[in-house]
């Protein structure tokens, strides 16, 4: 190594594992003063959770870190802003009700707070910088650029050595982009080390100095920008070691025919999320959604299954078997036989509170299925015999409280509380979120016999070696739109990932 | 032992708040002589039954993760315009029906701001609960006290007794019976029991969330209506300074310490029973003591607050998703 470039942070064989499963593991990293670092990978790789334990967010469950050369350990994010790592999220942390200059001594105020006083200050500070942002305005008034201009004048402001930038340019224009990476080359300037985490490649080769990639929380490749090209960092993000059984090569000759179209929808938007897409979803196979986080990906479905609505005006047509419909509430799409699998189980799946039999009930009742005026609890008791044994829910008694069981099973609850209302079309959005080994096979063995059985599937996931093990076509999704369809055949994880980064 | 730590693990509040009102009925059985004497016992159930029935209605709600806090001022305020009208000589059945649809439009109002305009519950309902009261109070009737008028159904339903037990008792039971019977056993029932625990998945999941959530606030105001006519019936007469008494924290008071958690998807019809068995039991005791007015009311906010503190522990409302951490 140079000896003229010190590390400022030092990060040894870092693991952290969340319920016992490894998000990052013996990962070494180093970040050098005054560089500006990218750190590359697929959703779910391990940048964040990396950037979260160097930032005191997260603990490490094992490994040693060192900042300017003395080993520490931040237990609070304070701790490590206090010490000078300051990390900028993908969602900003600022108050929206309160000024601009409220926010940048917010957790820095004295006993007694003038507030032209601030004002004046913030204003000078600002200057300095060079951020045309009015420190009288109110945050929620301002533009997703001048939010993170105010987010990172706050790193600034407690003299942070070492920013973190979480896909600081999701939610930029191209214009903002520019202003953006001037400011990254001026905090450069200023001896501010950063790391900068993007799924926009070009963008990190363009501004970084240095690029590490993660995989499947494992670092795989890391040095000088200046060695890296596109097709390099595709090729590390996506080639693969640990497959294995899980992910065995698929027998592309054996795919499903389509069969009958079910939904077909035709340039449909909503807001900036979702931006003037079409596509269409056949009977009988699974149709594989790929997308980064933030493509929109969720969204569309969302709209299909009736939870988001589209723009009233301009905002496309969704046929379900050649019947226009615009849906109002799930409850439409639910009685048209679409159930929607969330990726996002705790919030907005299961019902914590109650047992495994009322979960599913619940699916049951909500699409009218319960015919008789009064409920019994032999029903319910009834239902929850047959699903967990179809769906192999493993618990203690039928008694037991969704809350109580791991994520694999309370999955499956989720997943059965859909298929219990017998639909004709299945959106399964990150099924095998948060589950473990074991249970995503049984998950993936569910998917494909309901596609054999003659449903139409759609499974959304971030996972390349899913989509490519599962698909009988593929869609990729970049920017709110459906940009590729991929048949198996001719799809590799690069051609999928060049198609998703932009 | 094994016993007793099956005991413990099933020590939920419900059977906690029975075990202390048992505790208090026997000490107060003990202790306080003139307690345990049928006209006594009488005046417990009675003065349970009313704000039981309230409490069976805001338990509806509550469930529902909603909060109803106009429910005192529809029962004073629609029962004193019925009255009025009655007195200025309109036919029953037309006063009836006019105030009915009034009650219902109050409750249909309070759903629908809270479920389409998603207003928080607890403003939509103190704004219109104040507006009730301010209306009726300055447009429809001329005093604060309204009369029943004499021979009327409402002055002879409160001599009706069975048993030597006023009908009210009996109402309280049929009514609780009656919502037991639809939390339980409907559709719409089981709802608000979905609902209560996530809103979210249960929309996901179709249940219609919204209109279930304005059918929950019609409940409120109908059942409201209802305690108001057995109040007049037992009183001869409604005084609309009920309003401003405490009557609406006894209320939440009865829901809260029998179980039904604030957060929402707890509780029954049990756990009203239970609160408004401890409440009832507690208040006519503190009267016999004679302790007075300020001091039960110190005592009554005492318990609500440490309820309220209970309930956040026990149920609380978001279970640290933020603590989950993306990957």
């Amino acid at each position: 190594m140079d000896p003229t470039v010190r590390p400022i942070v030092k990060m040894e064989q870092i693991t952290k594992a969340y319920r016992s499963v490894p998000a990052v593991k013996d990962v070494d990293f180093d970040l050098h003063e005054g560089e500006i670092h990218a750190l590359l990978g697929e959703n779910g790789a391990g940048k964040s959770t990396l950037t979260k334990v160097m930032a005191g967010v997260v603990e490490a469950t094992s490994g040693h870190m060192s900042y300017l050369g003395k080993p520490v350990q931040f237990a609070t994010p304070h701790e490590a802003l206090q010490a000078g790592i300051a990390m900028v999220f993908q969602e900003t942390s600022l108050v929206p009700s309160m000024t601009v200059a409220q926010n940048l001594y917010l957790g820095s105020e004295k006993f007694l707070n003038r507030l032209r006083g601030i004002y004046i200050s913030a204003q000078q500070f600002l200057q300095s910088l060079n951020f045309p942002v009015d420190p009288a305005a109110m945050v929620e008034a301002l533009g997703a650029a001048k939010r993170q201009m105010v987010e990172i004048a706050r790193a600034v402001h407690h003299e942070a050595r070492v920013i973190i930038f979480d896909e600081p340019t999701a939610t930029l224009t191209p214009e903002e982009k520019r202003h953006f990476f001037a400011l990254l080359r001026r905090l450069k300037a200023r001896g501010v080390s950063i790391v900068f985490i993007s799924h926009a490649l070009e963008e990190a080769l363009m501004i970084s100095d240095r690029i590490t990639i993660l995989r499947d929380g494992e670092l795989v490749a890391t040095g000088p920008t200046a060695d890296f090209d596109r097709e390099k960092i595709i090729a590390a993000m996506v080639g693969r070691t640990l497959s294995g059984e899980l992910y065995s090569k698929r027998d592309v000759t054996h795919l499903r025919k389509p069969g009958r179209k079910v939904l077909s929808v035709q340039d449909i938007s909503m807001g900036a999320m979702v931006r003037n897409t079409s596509f269409s979803v056949f009977e009988g196979q699974i149709t594989g959604v790929f997308g980064l986080i933030g493509s929109g990906r969720t969204e569309m479905f969302k709209i299909v299954a009736g939870i988001y609505k589209r723009d009233f005006l301009r905002g496309g047509a969704i046929d379900i078997d050649d019947r226009p419909v615009r849906y109002y509430t799930p409850t439409q799409a639910v009685r048209d036989g679409i159930a929607y699998v969330t990726e996002d189980r705790k919030s907005e799946g299961i019902f914590e509170t109650m047992s495994i039999g009322e979960n599913l009930f619940g699916g049951f009742l909500a699409a009218g299925r319960e015919q008789g005026l009064v409920i019994k609890s032999r029903t319910i008791r009834d239902l929850a015999e047959e699903w967990t044994g179809r769906l192999n829910i493993k618990t203690i008694n039928a008694d037991a409280r969704v809350v109580e069981l791991s994520g694999g099973n309370q999955q499956k609850v989720v997943i059965g509380k859909g298929l219990i209302q017998k639909p004709r079309m299945v959106i399964f959005d990150e099924p095998t979120r948060g589950v473990d080994v074991a249970a995503i096979a049984e998950i993936h063995q569910i998917i494909k016999d309901l596609a054999d059985q003659g449903l139409a599937v759609v499974m959304i996931s971030s996972y390349l070696p899913e989509i490519m093990n599962l698909s009988d076509r593929i869609l990729v999704c970049r920017q709110g739109r459906i940009v590729e369809e991929l048949s198996p055949v001719e799809a590799t994880e690069e051609k999928i990932m060049y198609a998703a980064v932009h | 032992m094994n016993g007793s730590r099956a005991f413990l693990r099933n020590l939920n509040q419900e059977r906690i708040v029975f075990i202390v009102a048992v505790l208090i009925f026997g000490a107060a059985v003990i202790g306080l002589p003139g307690f345990l004497t049928a006209a006594n016992l009488i005046s417990i159930v009675r003065s349970i039954a009313v704000l039981g029935i309230l409490a069976l209605g805001m338990s509806v709600v509550i469930i529902g993760r909603g909060i109803d806090l106009s429910m005192v001022a529809v029962m004073a305020m629609s029962v004193a315009w019925y009255l009025q009208l009655l007195g200025d000589g309109m036919p029953d059945h037309m006063a009836l029906a006019l105030v009915l649809g009034g009650v219902l439009v109050i409750g249909f109002i309070n759903g629908f701001l809270v479920a389409y305009a998603e207003v928080p519950a607890i403003f939509v309902t103190l704004a219109s609960g104040a507006f009730v009261f301010g209306y009726v109070r300055s447009q429809l009737i001329p005093s604060d006290a309204v009369a029943v008028p004499s021979g009327h159904w409402v002055e002879l339903l409160g001599g009706v007794r069975y048993l030597g037990i006023p009908i009210e008792v009996f109402l309280f039971l049929a009514l609780a019976g009656a919502m037991f019977v639809f939390l339980r056993f409907t559709k719409w029932g089981r709802y608000v029991y979905y609902a209560g625990d996530n809103p979210v998945a249960a929309r996901n999941m179709g249940i219609p969330v919204r209109p279930m959530l304005v059918l929950r606030y019609v409940l409120a105001a109908v059942t409201a209506f209802l305690a108001g006519l057995l109040t007049a019936a037992s009183l001869h007469s409604i005084n609309t300074r009920v309003v401003n008494s405490t009557l609406l924290y006894d209320i939440v008071l009865v829901a809260v310490i029998g179980g039904i958690g604030l957060s929402g998807g707890k509780g029954g019809v049990r756990n009203v029973l239970v609160g408004a068995a401890l409440i009832g039991i507690m208040l006519n005791a503190m009267t016999i003591i004679d302790i007075s007015l300020l001091y039960q009311n110190l005592i009554k906010s005492t318990i609500l607050l440490f309820a309220i503190i209970v309930d956040g522990l026990l149920n609380p409302r978001d279970e640290q998703t933020a603590q989950q951490g993306d990957i």
